[in-house]
């Protein structure tokens, strides 16, 4: 009776510890860890719960696109066109650069931010019968200064820059 | 020991001091400020500029400011449509959202470039010759 309930109490204890094994462990490994430097790849080992299994994975680390301590100046040109039926040639003037500013802006937030393109065409009997590519641009611009201004012929243009810093994304 | 005229002098002096320091207080207020405008292929469709006075105090703390002359009265409206270039040149500064939209259908191309600086808390101080407007964040 008591060597049973010893056996009993030695398999309960075994069944507890089977079950505490780790399901899934993560390690990243770098090569150049030793030295401090920055990975260009890193590796990400994943151990399943049998230990048996090894998934490799390549993740692509994202390059500095700004150094520290660098400056980036984005400049574009934006062009507006005033409307037909304008009272006055001032008015015509102050309309055509409003929306030459919007295009500059628009400009300024394709190159910081990009663009998001979608194509769609439609083949009917081997030939294409519509082909659609709708492009959109959705950003935040803060701080862009009007460096020129051109009015010509009823085409407004207006020159924009934007100067990034590394300052500026860094927290 | 002081004359009643000195000390009426004095008295007179101090609560000028209080009055002003209270009217330029009183002066300054809060306005909300939303601006949008549109532009579809190239030309202006639609620009709109909103103006109100909060109803209730807006919280935070100015960060950048702007002097816009006036002639001493306290429309808001009026001085920044008398001083609109400079006005919009802020404004732009501030930062405004940009959601672009374009559609080339059979090599056809249509575009709509909708600019917009949400609805901003502005404290703006009125004073004799200008008036100077903040935003608060």
């Amino acid at each position: 009776m008591k060597y049973s309930l010893l056996f009993i109490a030695f398999l309960t204890v075994a069944a507890v510890t089977a079950d505490e094994t780790p399901s899934s462990n993560i390690t990243i490994n770098c090569e150049n860890a030793k030295t401090g430097a920055a990975c260009s790849k890193q590796q990400t080992q994943v151990i399943d719960s049998t230990g048996l299994d090894t998934v490799v994975t390549d993740v692509p680390k994202k390059e500095d696109f700004l150094a520290k301590g660098a400056e980036v100046r984005i400049s574009v040109i934006g062009q507006g066109v005033a409307p037909m039926n304008t009272s006055s040639p001032a008015q015509a003037y102050a309309l055509a650069k409003r929306a030459a500013t919007a295009d500059a802006y628009r400009l300024l937030a394709e190159k910081v931010k990009g663009v998001r393109i979608d194509g769609q065409d439609l083949i009917k009997n081997m030939m294409v019968q519509r082909s659609t590519v709708r492009t959109t641009v959705q950003a935040m611009v803060k701080n862009a200064n009007v460096v020129e201004t051109t009015f010509k012929e009823g085409l407004c243009e207006v020159e924009m820059e934007i100067v990034l810093a590394h300052a500026q994304f860094s927290n | 020991m002081r004359s009643r005229d000195g000390n009426r002098l004095g008295t007179r002096s101090i609560f000028k001091l209080v009055f002003l320091f209270s009217s330029l207080v009183l002066s300054a207020s809060e306005y909300l400020i939303s601006y949008r405008y549109v532009v579809q292929d190239a030309i202006l469709r639609n620009e709109t500029l909103s103006i109100a006075k909060t109803m209730q105090k807006c919280s935070g703390s100015t960060y950048d400011s702007l002097l816009l002359e006036s002639d001493g009265g306290d429309n808001l409206k009026q001085i920044i449509f008398q001083n609109e270039d400079k006005f919009f040149s802020f404004i732009h500064a501030l930062g405004l959202d940009v959601k672009h939209s374009e559609i080339n259908t059979n090599l056809q191309n249509s575009s709509t470039t909708i600019l917009t600086l949400k609805t901003t808390c502005f404290k703006v101080d009125f004073n004799d010759n200008f008036a100077k407007i903040s935003p608060l964040n």
